[in-house]
């Protein structure tokens, strides 16, 4: 190849490239949702996801001024300074996982195949967890596959798929080919985790070891863990008589007795449940028009359920 | 009801017409629905069995059917409230969710006339004659879902009717009992006038109606198929016509016996869960020429002022591909002024579960570059309406396609994600149908909600 022609090309590839830069913005910016108002918020805060967009409110007026970032992603979590983002699928990308810092700037991306349907941070902020649909069913239907993985920030060891991990159920090695992880809660030594795993029609609270690479069952029919503050209970959502097509109810586990308690809200939950503090659950309910409001209930069954934050998703108690 | 009835038969002559099809009245144009159906459950119903044959079973939630020991089951209805010419009655069982419900034979179904039997008095040494005509005969028969079988011959009016089911086969069916509720067994009843007809009266814009993800073992699907019974037009669908697997056996469990009634007038699109039977062969093999040139799964055809474009998104629609290449050459054929297509993975979508399909744009682009104006997908189990796009997703109210991911066929529900720019409208609890009225220059939609949901949508939109 000549150096003409070799010139030509690189100037064509870059011509092209401005091109598609030109045009990705131009999509980008086509895409904006309309603006929305925007109020610093400071003191302790509950971030939230505004339609997508990172949102912080304050605690003690949830409902009231609201700071709307610019970082967006479909499931958000914030703990110890990272906050963990799974990116929606771009019309020119695929998804993926960023970690963004303190200040929402964006400091490692990871690209990731599916849907965004959970994560979750450490609370020092060291590990994260993401869940995302493979194939894209609910967790109703049959058949559906999920993919989570664990991302430990300091070393950088990152396990794509808790598949990838010894299993063990009631002591049994689990590895039946229908085993599909999903919604991982950390514990404060940043080491140990809890996780669902689904296999043969059952969904188990498994406790994993990120180090040792192993999971052993705890419980049956726990799905989307949730740790409290104080590391004794799990808040999770229970398949209504073990049969998720009948919907979810949201319930707490002690992890010393195993017994079970019914949280307040009646209303079907699909949400991995978040402990804004020791004695209050937060979760997501969508209204029928896909508009989404987080609702906050005791977490010891008393009292009833109440919106926490109108139209928001994704709460994480931060600062 | 006589006085509106003459004109519609009128109406009716000269047009095409399809046997299997019960016509209906038009959308707009006539004020009353000509033909209504009327589902009633047993006023009395169980099995007798010989091994047992002083036992009664009246209020047992299973119906058994046995060659050996043989057990004989008894159906009773009483049709009451029905005006007009009966035109199709049919009888509608449910196995039972057991394994042991499966059967090679699913019993032979004959009338009785003996309708004074007590549900709860009858035992083999009692049991009433079987002693009428043969009404229709089951094959095999899985478990958990709903077989059909014609009973126009015994039920020609209002009054009590029985039927008595017997089996020579020594491997049993069990069937769900009146008892069990909203698997208990039916009888459907239509009225109204059996002239049939795949395109509306004159002076009626051609109606285009139809869902997608709609045929499983569960009841949405029996719920938008009832509402077809009550529309008249073409029927479209958006793919996942049954689940899981796309087989002939859900095609002949699932779709059959719902939106199988009318199979003669849909335009049917396929889905993942289509070809989750490799080749989709179990939807080739039950659409027949419905669907297209078999195993391609793209065709058109034309409605009134309307070009209508069926995709498969299932396949490849690379830009060059064989799929594009056909849409825009016979897209550059059609000289109808309006163009609607449908296929299944959604190029725009809110859903939670399925992200948009970059795959389609392509086969957007192409309708796009033509002018098209509507453009109908499912995938994501739940309605919404975007507003007209360019096929980047961009707002385009001068040449932008409408979209609708219609997919409330029946299969549950799916939630919503973050809710995309030009979104609209959006629901995620009503099963129901969108029926499109494709006037000459522009088209109507309406969201047509199963009985007991009220969301609806509804609208009109230009033709480029």
């Amino acid at each position: 190849m000549s150096t003409r022609v070799r010139l030509l090309i690189t100037v064509l590839v870059a011509v092209l490239l401005a091109a598609v830069a030109v045009g990705y913005a131009a999509l980008s910016r086509s895409g904006e949702p309309d603006e929305v108002a925007s109020t610093t918020v400071t003191g302790p805060r509950l971030m939230v996801l505004t339609n997508g967009r990172v949102s912080t409110v304050s605690r003690s007026d949830p409902g009231g001024p609201r700071e709307v970032g610019e970082q967006r992603c479909d499931r958000v979590y914030s703990a110890g300074g990272t906050t963990s983002c799974l990116r929606p699928v771009g019309a020119f990308k695929a998804g993926e996982l960023a970690v963004l810092d303190a200040g929402l700037r964006e400091v490692r991306t990871m690209p990731l195949t599916g849907f965004p349907n959970r994560t979750r941070v450490s609370d020092s902020g060291r590990m994260v967890a993401w869940t995302l649909f493979v194939d894209g069913h609910s967790y109703a239907a049959n058949g559906f596959s999920t993919s989570t993985g664990i991302l430990d920030t300091r070393t950088g060891t990152a396990v794509a798929s808790l598949e990838e991990f010894t299993s063990t159920l009631d002591g049994a090695p689990a590895t039946a080919a229908d085993r599909n992880f999903w919604g991982v809660t950390f514990a404060a030594d940043d080491n140990r985790f809890y996780a669902t795993m689904s296999t043969g029609g059952h969904r188990y609270l498994m406790e994993g070891d990120f180090t040792a690479r192993t999971l052993r069952s705890i419980a049956d029919n726990v799905e989307c863990p949730s740790l409290s503050p104080d590391g004794k209970r799990i808040a999770y959502k229970a398949a209504v008589n073990g049969d998720p097509r009948q919907g979810w109810r949201l319930s707490t586990l002690d992890l010393q007795s195993l017994e079970v308690r019914a949280l307040a809200e009646t209303r079907s939950v699909d949400d991995q449940p978040t402990w804004v503090d020791a004695r209050t659950i937060a979760y997501g309910i969508q209204r029928e028009d896909g508009v989404n409001d987080v609702w906050a209930v005791p977490a010891d069954g008393s009292g009833s359920p109440v919106v926490l934050v109108p139209e928001a998703a994704s709460p994480a108690p931060i600062g | 009801m006589s006085g509106r009835r003459a004109p519609l038969a009128l109406l009716a002559i000269g047009v095409v017409t399809a046997a299997t099809l019960t016509a209906i009245a038009s959308s707009g144009h006539l004020p009353a629905a000509e033909a209504a159906t009327t589902t009633f459950t047993p006023s009395a119903d169980t099995h007798v069995d010989n091994s047992v044959p002083g036992t009664n079973y009246g209020t047992s939630g299973r119906l058994g059917v046995d060659g050996s020991p043989a057990k004989r089951l008894f159906l009773k209805f009483t049709v009451t409230g029905v005006t007009g010419t009966i035109g199709s009655a049919k009888l509608r069982v449910h196995t039972d969710d057991v394994s042991g419900a499966t059967s090679p034979s699913g019993g032979t179904f004959r009338a009785m006339t003996d309708t004074t039997w007590s549900e709860t008095g009858v035992t083999w040494n009692n049991q009433p004659a079987i002693d009428g005509a043969t009404l229709g005969t089951l094959g095999s028969v899985a478990r958990n879902a709903w077989y059909e079988v014609d009973v126009t011959a015994h039920v020609r009016a209002n009054g009590t009717f029985s039927f008595g089911v017997t089996s020579t086969n020594t491997d049993g069916a069990d069937y769900d009992s009146r008892e069990t509720g909203a698997t208990a067994p039916q009888l459907v009843i239509t009225t109204g006038t059996t002239t049939t007809t795949t395109t509306p009266p004159a002076g009626g814009d051609p109606v285009l109606v139809g869902a997608g993800d709609i045929s499983d073992s569960g009841s949405g699907d029996s719920a938008t198929a009832a509402l077809l019974d009550t529309i008249p037009g073409t029927v479209f669908t958006t793919g996942d016509n049954v689940y899981d697997s796309g087989t002939a056996s859900e095609f002949a469990s699932y779709y059959d016996p719902t939106w199988g009634r009318h199979k003669a007038r849909t335009r049917p699109s396929p889905g993942n869960h289509d070809y989750n039977t490799s080749g989709a062969t179990g939807y080739y093999n039950y659409f027949g020429t419905q669907a297209g040139p078999s195993g391609r799964g793209y065709y058109s055809y034309d409605l009134g002022n309307w070009h209508v474009v069926s995709l498969n998104s299932n396949i490849s629609m690379s830009a060059g591909s064989a799929q594009e290449q056909w849409l825009r050459a016979d897209l550059a054929a059609s000289t109808k002024p309006c163009t609607a297509a449908y296929w299944h993975h959604p190029l725009f979508t809110s859903g939670a579960n399925h992200a948009p399909s970059t795959a389609t744009r392509p086969l957007f682009q192409a309708l796009y570059d033509h002018n098209a104006d509507l453009v109908l997908f499912g995938h994501n189990h739940q309605y919404e309406r975007f507003a007209p796009q360019n096929p980047s997703g961009g707002l385009d109210t001068t040449r932008g396609i409408r979209t609708f991911v219609a997919g409330m066929g029946g299969a549950s529900h799916y939630g919503f994600g973050t809710i995309r720019p030009n979104s609209e409208v959006r629901n995620s609890t009503a099963y129901g149908v969108l029926k499109l009225t494709l006037r000459s220059t522009s088209f109507d939609w309406r969201f047509v909600p199963v009985a007991g949901q009220t969301f609806t949508d509804s609208g009109t939109t230009a033709c480029h």
